[in-house]
């Protein structure tokens, strides 16, 4: 078993390992980098492709690795921003024991919101607005589902600091979501 | 001092609930209980992840100038 014709592939799967690669990169260049990347690896690699998942799986699952790579390249590159090691990040956001700015009611139901396109596009805005380590943090837990102790060792960090950056993450993105998204919906 | 946990602990402890699955201690279920606050945070957050696993499917397409290359690339005519 062989794949689809190469020359087909761009429609058939371009704009979806797209969206996934940026929802995970967050900057379109890079995506289509890794695009191409993924594309590339799929040509020389296409006559062992055995066809037990189907053609997108196989494809993201290239494209996965590919962003992971991309990840811990990044990662050497990259030195962490400051607020990732700010120790007293917190204080953004209680003062003593309660919070400085209380969390609000988001209105209607929740969990029905985040169902919606509008929704994600905030998310995505959100998410480009954390530190690199903060967000990947975030996209490897919350989009990828990997494990903790394997998301630790992606980021090259501590388990414990990975439970930290994810508490930077929930927290900032929750403020963000909810001065952008829930701010015009209640307004 | 107070005995039950600050909301400030409280929000990390929730976080860690959410990446752990460990269940909720006695003390926190009780801050909970009176806090409302809190509260609206644990189903803020479980709507962040439940927002965060369907966003891939979401977002921009692939822009056409980008297409014709790939397409190139890959020896459609």
């Amino acid at each position: 078993m062989s794949t689809t014709d190469p020359a087909t592939w761009v429609d058939a799967y371009g704009d979806r390992l797209f969206r996934y690669a940026l929802s995970r990169v967050r900057d379109p260049g890079s995506a289509e980098d890794l695009l191409q990347d993924t594309f590339v690896i799929a040509l020389k690699s296409r006559d062992r492709y055995k066809g037990e998942s189907s053609e997108l799986t196989w494809m993201t699952g290239i494209l996965r690795n590919k962003i992971f790579e991309f990840y811990r390249s990044q990662a050497k590159d990259v030195p962490l921003l400051p607020s990732d090691e700010d120790p007293d990040l917190e204080s953004e956001f209680f003062s003593g024991r309660h919070w400085s700015v209380a969390p609000r009611d988001w209105g209607g139901e929740p969990a029905v919101k985040a169902e919606s396109a509008e929704f994600s596009a905030a998310l995505r805005l959100c998410l480009s607005a954390l530190s690199e380590n903060v967000a990947r943090a975030f996209i490897l837990r919350e989009m990828e589902g990997v494990a903790p102790k394997d998301a630790a060792l992606e980021l090259g960090v501590q388990p414990s600091h990975l439970a930290v950056l994810m508490y930077r993450a929930r927290m900032r993105l929750r403020r963000c979501l909810e001065r952008s998204y829930f701010a015009t919906e209640s307004a | 001092m107070s005995l039950l946990p600050s909301c400030r602990d409280v929000s990390k402890v929730l976080s860690d609930a959410l990446d752990t699955g460990r269940p909720l201690g006695l003390h926190v279920r009780l801050h909970l209980s009176i806090c409302e606050t809190c509260r609206r945070v644990l189903s803020q957050f479980a709507v962040l992840r439940r927002g965060a696993a369907r966003s891939t499917a979401e977002g921009p397409p692939l822009s056409a100038e980008a297409k014709a290359r790939l397409r190139r690339f890959l020896g459609a005519p």
